[in-house]
């Protein structure tokens, strides 16, 4: 058993949603050896070609740049929810 | 490109060791502040439960930048951030975090750096994965408040300020980083940019005498070691005077 819910399910649905063509999937370091399992997952239930995002996860705050660029039109990011920046600065 | 976040939950049970419980009592308390990190706080129901049976109030509040009421980010380091209020922070015993690592629990301790006291609020932490309590206390952050406080004279003193600012969009504050030039018109300002905070290229920019962090502002305490001639964070940049005058926890520590 896994300490963590990867809620595949619910993965695999939004990729189907938005017929993603390229999806990354950004970990939290706790959950990175998931990615194995999470890119199987993807793999098998969709035809979408799957980005491991190699660098940090701090938070919600933290999504990496540049991804449309390379054709990605889903980014799914694990451990955070929404997060609502200050607009005023802090 | 759309975005999806999961919350990715804890799959185990989530509730108080009977250690946590054990402690409470033993320290009389009656009362807490009651936070979790998000894999943990959907699942709170047999911690309330647990804490109104042993006859502890609970005490929460929807920190900004969270989304959900109870939960604790990394950033939340203040009470206005947590929305908790003085009042509500004086009418706790403890806080309890239930959730695993030291990183969010923290700022339960940084949050109360400025308040005029001695007296920390101790943060049990409840670890639902290991069944593990530890206790967070001042001691954890002393040298972090001590260093802090001479990089807010060293700001206050010096002449020349390198500001960093990062293009991720969640941190990027660079609007605001740049008023921090007419509130010091008797300082100099370099305005860095970064995806991230380069610690290692810092000693590059050796007319720098302090810096100013406006990314996570928990790079101002948690990484205060890794910048030689300080860091303080933006909001503290503005209040600097204010708040080396008083006597607060980080002035006496």
């Amino acid at each position: 058993m896994t300490l963590y819910d990867a809620e595949l399910n619910s993965a695999i649905l939004r990729i189907k949603e938005v017929d993603a063509k390229v999806v990354c999937i950004q970990l939290p370091d706790g959950m990175k050896p998931m990615a194995q399992d999470i890119e199987r997952a993807i793999t098998e239930a969709t035809s979408a070609r799957v980005l491991i995002w190699l660098g940090s996860n701090f938070g919600a705050c933290d999504v990496p740049l540049g991804l449309p660029k390379m054709g990605c039109d889903l980014l799914i990011s694990w451990g955070h929810n929404q997060f609502h920046k200050k607009a005023e600065g802090w | 490109m759309h975005t999806l976040f999961l919350d990715a939950p804890f799959t185990g049970d989530v509730s108080l060791s009977s250690s946590v419980l054990d402690y409470l009592q033993s320290k009389k308390v009656t009362r807490v502040g009651l936070y979790a990190s998000v894999q943990f706080c959907s699942q709170l129901e047999k911690v309330y439960a647990q804490l109104a049976s042993a006859g502890v109030e609970v005490v929460t509040s929807k920190a900004d930048r969270t989304h959900v009421v109870g939960q604790l980010l990394g950033c939340d380091s203040d009470l206005a951030s947590l929305n908790l209020t003085a009042a509500q922070h004086e009418s706790i015993e403890a806080y309890v975090y239930v959730g695993d690592g030291k990183f969010h629990p923290l700022a339960l301790v940084y949050a109360q750096k400025d308040l005029e006291t001695t007296q920390v609020k101790e943060v049990v932490c409840a670890d639902p994965m290991t069944n593990q309590m530890s206790i967070m206390s001042v001691d954890v952050i002393k040298g972090i408040l001590r260093k802090y406080r001479a990089s807010l004279m060293k700001f206050l003193s010096c002449s020349r300020v390198g500001v960093i600012v990062t293009v991720k969009p969640g941190q990027e504050h660079l609007k605001a980083a740049l008023t921090i030039e007419k509130k010091f018109p008797d300082k100099k300002f370099y305005f860095f940019v970064d995806d991230n905070v380069s610690f290692g290229q810092l000693e590059n920019f050796p007319f720098i005498e302090t810096w100013v962090n406006t990314a996570c502002p928990r790079v101002g305490f948690d990484d205060q070691e890794k910048f030689e001639r300080g860091v303080i964070n933006l909001n503290d940049a503005f209040l600097a005077a204010k708040l080396v005058s008083k006597t607060s926890l980080m002035m006496k520590v």
